[in-house]
This record gives structure tokens, sequence and C-alpha cells, in this order.
């Protein structure tokens, strides 16, 4: 079974700290993953390492076979944008677009007509349960609705991999529960991976795989088996 | 102080790091802008009430005739088109001595000229049949001191004679209708009007001082929020470890009054350091005395006490959300409407001004609340203007940069229009003062010298002025005074001269000794107060336009860096998903250059209308010099802004890339 993403012998270090001290990782297709670890542990370094968006010291990072940590910044700009989808704590919604508009973004940064942007955001907003907030501005929404508005700006481009850094970390349980199992099934329903970094073994429960980071190498491996 | 507020607001402020400073930076240079504009507002203001008291020893003020000691005079005579003013003393016998004029050490004894130091060194650069024999000294001039003179440019004599020379008993008072030309017997040299060409210094300088005033208030209290909207996100945290809303209040007021005191010290430095630059700006009878600019310690104390409670107060009103509740920090639920109500007042303004400017006949004091009102007019529609730009555009918007600045627009169209208001509005003045410039001209008799003549046969004049002319070699036509002449309803002889002003000037001095205490005029004499007012509108106009731009330029430079802060977490969000710094960094131009485009063009047009409309009393001419200056400033207030805007890209790419990439 080939990788979608793969991370081979990662290494970051900032100053004296190292934050990844040469990590192995895959990611298949249509998997979730969840990222744990104590807090410094290099979590959020790996997944930046992963997104193309902090160029390792050493090693490589792979995207079907294809190598993008030595791409430049333009290309891998520009990968994010088509190939990723994101999804972070919060405050990632522009305040001023309704929440279709914030999910049409992508579609028309890559030069889809607006009418049809917009047409294609609302899709996801049944299917994410925000049935009727199309209009509403992020400061009109609750924390779990903004947060499944993130998650449809993620999946609208219809991305190989979605990243999530703590996505529910200013969510309460309830609602991060609800968040998370939206996150995972439409992902996977998309077709897409999820890399996803939590604190929360409950969260990371609802991932296939659970990968423990301890001082920036990858710790137990913990098979989670559920799918 | 036991208080723990005082020194954790200290401790704070200095570990905010480098974000901190930038914004502190900011907001100080807001204020320092705002303060130097301030003190240059007042300092002419000011100055031109001093320049004025300081002309009015020249008008005589009547003393009772058993106190009176001398006798004066007031009349001004014209050489190239610039006018002398000429103060004629002279003893009364069997009276105490009289005192000494300003700037002069003692009563001029018959005989005796003092010149002012402009006018002594013109009369070394013309021929004295043009200009020095007008006096009757022609050697051993006294000079007439600082004290005396209002501007250094000034041209001012003044000529002792006996008491019973003509130029003081022939002498005409010109009363309330002439005020170029004066006649009293007094007691001492205080009196209270000041010269014709002083007297509008301060009304106009008034008029440019209330037309930049909002623009600098609203700078400054910019500078309060882009200060507090940094602190949010760390007092927002506090209030979560437990501070009561007080405490961040106070911590916040006395953070960002630190800030505003220490921009408003260092514009009030600038003001100090510009002085000397200052003095060299002409206004109306020229440049000035550095005392006459100097506002003062009291003003200089009130200005920057004015500018750090602005700040503070801006500051602590926009920290009220999260005071209140800790985590309702984030962002307004509702964008902020604006109502229909703003269109139908801006109507009746207009509709107000227009008709009370159409039934004509204001004072100068009328004529410029007019101009306030049609100034407030447009504060009142703008919000609305950009309100309805912002869903008009957001329609219709096809990229995403122009979406996001159409959103923008209307998600904050108070906002967006306070960024663009400084140009808008010195739009509005460019328009005001330059196109629409007031043609007043009363006369005009080119090469006409007229002589006034209350005393004495015209007849008789006429044959001894074509004698004094033809002796001057001045080649021109004597008759008696018909009403279309200078004189109007006047006796008196007219004299038409041919040749330029060198000959006007020798036929003046020629014709002087004819009547004397009444001096040769020509048509710049009855067009005297309305040439002065004229100079001053240009000016005044030209220097509001060139302030206007500064606080324009400030304010933009200011709110876009402002919007690079407080949007720094979801612009930085934004690029780390690969949205390309380029999107956003048009969207903030768009956002400035829409309204910008729409609002400037309307609030020119409006400008230019305006001036036609309230001067149509006096017949306005449309200059077109005045389009090609208002073209010229357009240009360069765009550019302005814009070099404002391009001015924050570097802190939108690092703001930007803070989290993304390694330290460095
Ligand atoms: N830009 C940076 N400059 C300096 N050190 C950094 C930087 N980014 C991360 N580090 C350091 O690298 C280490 C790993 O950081 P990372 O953010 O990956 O941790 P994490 O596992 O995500 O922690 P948390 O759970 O608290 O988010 C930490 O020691 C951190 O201090
Ligand atoms: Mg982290």
């Amino acid at each position: 079974m080939s990788a979608v993403l793969a991370g081979n012998q990662l290494t970051k270090t900032y100053g004296s700290t190292t934050a990844l001290a040469g990590v192995d990782i895959e990611v298949h297709g249509r998997e979730s993953l969840a990222i744990m670890g104590p807090s410094g542990s290099g979590k959020s370094t790996l997944l930046h390492t992963l997104a193309g968006i902090i160029r390792p010291d050493g090693g490589q990072v792979l995207l079907r076979g294809e190598r993008i940590d030595n791409l430049g910044e333009e290309r891998l700009s520009a990968l994010r944008r088509k190939r990723f989808g994101f999804v972070f704590q919060f405050g990632q919604l522009l305040p001023e677009l309704p929440a279709e508009e914030n999910v049409a973004l992508p579609l028309m940064l890559e030069g889809m007509p607006r009418r049809k942007a917009v047409k294609q955001a609302r899709r996801w907003f049944e299917p994410l349960g925000l049935d009727g907030l199309e209009l509403r501005r992020p400061g009109q929404l609750s924390g779990g609705q903004a947060q499944r508005v993130a998650i449809a700006r993620a999946l609208v481009i219809e991305p190989d991999v979605v990243f999530a850094d703590e996505p529910t970390g200013a969510l309460d349980q309830t609602t991060g529960t609800e968040v998370i199992r939206l996150l995972t099934t439409v992902t996977r329903d998309q077709g897409a991976s999820l890399v996803m970094v939590t604190h929360d073994a409950d969260v990371a429960a609802h991932c296939d795989r659970i990968l423990q980071v301890r001082d920036g190498r990858i710790g137990v491996h913990s098979p989670y088996t559920s799918a | 102080m036991r208080s723990p507020v005082l020194p954790l607001t200290w401790h704070l402020a200095k570990s905010s790091g480098r974000r901190g400073l930038q914004s502190h930076l900011l907001a100080a240079a807001a204020s320092a802008v705002g303060a130097l504009i301030l003190l240059v507002l007042l300092a002419a203001t000011l100055g031109s009430a001093d320049r004025a008291d300081r002309t009015a020893w020249r008008t005589p003020d009547a003393a009772p005739t058993q106190r009176a000691t001398a006798a004066q005079t007031l009349t001004t005579t014209y050489v190239r088109d610039k006018p002398v003013t000429v103060v004629t003393l002279a003893q009364l016998p069997h009276r105490g001595p009289a005192p000494a004029p300003p700037g002069i050490d003692r009563f001029p004894a018959p005989g005796q000229t003092y010149l002012s130091p402009a006018l002594a060194k013109l009369m070394r650069e013309l021929p004295a049949s043009q200009l020095g024999d007008r006096f009757p000294t022609r050697t051993g001039y006294g000079t007439i001191g600082d004290a005396g003179l209002a501007a250094p440019e000034e041209l001012v004599a003044v000529v002792g004679r006996t008491s019973t020379d003509p130029a003081i008993t022939r002498a005409t008072d010109g009363g309330e209708v002439d005020l170029l030309a004066a006649s009293a017997l007094v007691s001492g040299f205080d009196g209270a009007s000041p010269s014709a060409f002083t007297a509008s210094d301060q009304d106009i300088a008034l008029l440019g001082g209330g037309l930049l005033i909002v623009p600098v208030i609203v700078l400054a209290a910019a500078a309060g929020r882009l200060g507090a909207a940094s602190r949010e996100q760390r007092l927002a945290a506090l209030r979560l470890a437990g501070a009561t809303p007080r405490q961040i209040l106070t911590m916040t007021g006395v953070e960002s009054a630190a800030v505003g005191l220490a921009g408003a010290l260092v514009g009030t430095l600038a003001y100090v350091l510009l002085l000397p630059a200052l003095t060299e700006v002409p206004y109306g009878i020229g440049t000035w005395y550095a005392e006459e600019l100097w506002v003062g310690l009291p003003w200089l104390l009130s200005v920057v006490l004015a500018l750090t409670a602005l700040t503070a107060l801006s500051a602590v009103s926009g920290l009220r959300a999260v005071a209140r509740s800790p985590l309702g920090v984030a962002q307004q639920a509702d964008p902020r409407r604006t109502r229909k109500v703003r269109l139908a007042l801006f109507a009746a303004i207009t509709g107000f001004v227009v008709i009370s400017a159409q039934s004509g006949s204001q004072g100068t004091m009328q004529k410029l609340g007019l101009i306030v009102l049609v100034y407030g007019a447009f504060w009142i529609l703008g919000p609305w203007v950009v309100d309805r730009l912002g869903r008009t555009v957001g329609r219709f918007a096809r990229r995403p940069a122009t979406l996001l600045a159409a959103r923008r627009l209307s998600d904050d169209p108070r906002g967006a229009w306070r960024t663009v208001s400084g140009l808008v509005l010195a739009g509005f003045v460019a328009g005001f003062f330059t196109v629409g410039q007031i043609g007043i001209i009363g006369v005009h008799y080119p090469g006409q010298i007229a002589l006034p003549m209350e005393h004495g046969n015209p007849r008789v004049a006429v044959a001894q002025a074509r004698e004094r002319l033809k002796e001057a070699e001045v080649t021109a036509t004597v008759r008696t005074a018909t009403p279309d002449s200078i004189l109007g309803a006047t006796e008196g002889v007219v004299v038409q001269v041919r040749g330029g002003q060198a000959a006007i000037d020798t036929a003046i001095t020629a014709l002087t000794p004819l009547t004397p205490g009444n001096p040769p005029r020509t048509d710049d004499y009855p067009n005297a107060e309305n040439t002065a007012v004229n100079k001053l509108i240009g000016q005044i106009g030209l220097a509001s336009l060139a302030l206007g731009f500064l606080v324009a330029a400030a304010s933009a430079g200011l709110t876009a860096a402002a919007t690079v802060l407080d949007r720094r977490r979801v612009y930085g969000l934004l690029r780390l998903a690969g949205v390309p710094l380029k999107v956003l960094d048009r969207a903030r131009v768009r956002e400035t250059a829409l309204p910008l485009v729409v609002l400037a063009g309307g609030t020119t047009a409006a400008g230019t209308f305006a001036a036609l409309e309230i001067n149509k009393a006096f017949g306005t001419s449309v200059s077109a010099s005045g389009l090609v200056q208002l073209s010229a400033c357009g240009v360069v207030g765009l550019a302005t802004m814009f070099a404002a805007l391009v001015g924050s890209r570097p802190l939108l790419r690092k703001v930007t890339e803070e989290r993304s990439q390694d330290p460095d």
C-alpha cells in the first residue's frame, strides 16, 4: 500500500531545541491519523513540516511519491492551496465574509467564477449540519459551527490530505466530539486523508491510527483499530 | 502607590516585545503628527491675531482734544502695486511730549522719516523719482524696528511733520469706508483697529483650522485604537486570569496615555524645531516673526494634554468589550449598518446651504458657517456611501480580493470612511479653494491715477498736474474726474498714464505733492481689501491642502498598519493554507482605493460647486489654473495615500510569516 504522504528521517532544530529528531511517518489514502504527545514534543512542527509550511533541516517529505520539501515558496504555497486542507484551532475565518463565501474562497482563488464557487460551497453545509447558516458571518456562529465551516473550507477543494492542529482545542467536550466525528467521517467520504494533532485521547480515538510523539521522535505506535 | 496596576502595566508594556513596540511606535507617530498640525494651526490663528495687533498703532485712535499730544494720519500709497503704509506724525504745540511710536525710539521731529527695512531696501533699488521723492526727506532715514512691524516684508514709513503742515491738516479720515486712510488727534499709540491688510488674517486662518481639525482629531483617536487593538489579546488573558475590568481599563488608559504623551511631546518638539522654517511661510502681508508664531507654554501644554487624553480615551472606549467579558473579544457580531437617514440629512443640509448661499449678502462668519455645514454634511453622508459602495461592489465582485475589500467596506463603513476622510475632505478644500476662487475684482482701471480733491480747485489742479508730469517726462492725459473713474462720486483729477509700471510710479511720485494728506491712487486702492482676502484664501487653501494630505497619509498608513496588526491571526493562518500574500494585499489596497476614488471625486466636485454657490453673490470665475492645481493636488494626494499603504506591505509580510517561518 503506497502512502499518500510520507516523511523520511525528518529533522528540525530551533537553536538548541530539537523539535524533530529523525521522524519516519506514512499517511495512507483515506486514513485518519492522530498525533499525540506532551506539550513541546514537536507535534505541530511535524504537522507543519508534512504540510509544507516548515522546511525540514534534514529528511524528505513525499506527496504521492514526489518530493515537496525542496520546492520553492511559490510552488509550496500553491500546493497547500490546491492539494491540502487546513483546520486550525480557531480564528481562521475572515470575519467579514459570510460563511458560504469563506468556504468558497479557496475555489475563487483557483479562478472558479464566484457564482459557481458559492454554489459548490453550499453543498458542504448540509452534510456538516450547517444548514441555514450560509449567510451568517463568523461572529454570528458558535465555536463549533465556526469549526465546521472551517472543515467545509478545508474540504471544498477536494484535497489529498486535511491537516488539523488541535481543531477542538477551543471547544467544549460535547461540541468537540461532534466536530471530530464530522471531520473524520466527511474527510473519509471525500476520499481524503486526515492528519490531526490533538491532546485529547477521546478525540484521538476517532482516528484510525494514533502516533505518539516524544522529544521529536515517534514513540509507541498504538494501532487503535476501528475501521 | 500600593496598587499593583501601574507596575504591572509597566512590566507588560516592557515585555510585549517587538509587536507591542511596533504598534506603540505607530500610535505615537500619529499622536506626534496630530500635535504638530494642531500647533501649526494654533500658531497660524494666534499669530494672525498677534500680527493684526501689531499693525493697530498705525490707525489713530482719537483722544479727547484736551488730552491729545500729537496729530496722526494714516495714508496708503502704492509702489509697484504694493501698498506702502505711511504714518504722518506731528507734535501738537503747547502740549506734553508725545510718546514714541512702536519700533522707533523717539517721536519723529518735523522732517525726520523712518522706514521699515523692506521699504528702505526698495528705496535703494528704485530711482527717487519713482518712490523716494514721495517723502519729505531723501537722506538720513531712521529705521522702524520689529516692534512697529507685523512682518519683515512690510513697507511702512513714519514721517515727522509740523502740526500745521497740509499733510496733517488736509488729511481725510476714511472712517469705516476707507480703511487705508485715517486722521485724528492722539495721545498715544494704543489704537485697536488693525490695518486693512491684516484684519482678515485670523478669520481665514480659522477657516483652514476648521477644515482640518476634524481629520486631526480622527487621526489621534485612531492612534488610541491602534494601541488598544494590539493589547486586546493580552488584556483578555489578564481578564481570564482574574483582573477586574477597572484594572484593565486603568492599565489600558495609562499605557495609551503614555504612548499618546510621548507622541505629543515629539510633535511639540517638531513644532519648536520647525518654528524657524514656519516663519518663512508667507501669509497675507508676508512671512512671520518667530514670536508671532510661538504659541506659548500654556497652549503647548494644552495641546499635549489634549492629545494624551484623546489617545487614552479612544483606547479605553475601544476596549470596553474586553473589559466586559473575557471571551467576547473577538469581533462584533453584526455589521454596523448605516441608515438612509444620512442621505436625507445630507440632502437637507446641502439644500439649506444652497438656498442660503443664493440669498446672498452673508458676512464672513456666515460664509464660514456654511462651509462648515457642507463639511459636516459629508461626515454624515460618507459612511452611507461607503456602505452602499461596499454592498454594490460586493454583489458584483468576481475576484476574491475585490470581494474581500467590498465585504470589509460594508462591514465597517464608518471605519473605512475615517481612513479616507482626510483625503476626501482635502479634496473638498481643494475644489473649494482652487477652482472656485473668488474673483472679486471691484474696479479695473489700468494705467489710471486719481487725485481726490476735497480742497482746492480741480481745474487749477489739472494744469498743475500736466506741468509736473511733463517735468517728470511721463506721457499722460489729464482731466477732471468723471463718475466713471477710480474716484467714483468724489471730485478730483484723473490721469491716464501711457507706459508701464515705472511710468505709473513716476507719475504717482510727481503728483504726490499736489494733494498733501491724500496720496494719488491707482485701482489698487479701492481693491485693497478684496485683494488681501483673495490672497489669504489662496494661501490658506494651499496650506490646508498640504496639511490635509499629511493627515490623510498618516491616517491611511496608520489604518493600513492597524488592519494588518488586527488581522494578524487570520491573515497568518490564511497564508499557511496557501492564500497568496498578493490577494490579501490587493484586498487591502482596494479597500482604501474604492471609497477614495468615489468619495474624493464626489467631494472635490462638491467643493467646487460649494465655492461657486457660496460666492455667487460676488460673481465667481472658474479659474483654469485652479483646475490644474487641483489635478496636481489630486495626483499628489493619491500618491501619498498609496505610498502609505505600500509602506505597510513589509509589515503584512512579516506579521503573516511569523508563525510559519524560522525565527531569524
Ligand atoms: N519558531 C520556533 N522558534 C523556536 N522554537 C520553536 C519554534 N517552534 C517550535 N519551537 C520549539 O520546538 C519544540 C516543539 O514545538 P511544537 O510547537 O512542535 O510542540 P507541540 O508538540 O506542538 O506543543 P503543544 O502541544 O504545546 O502545541 C518546542 O520546544 C518549541 O519550543
Ligand atoms: Mg502545537
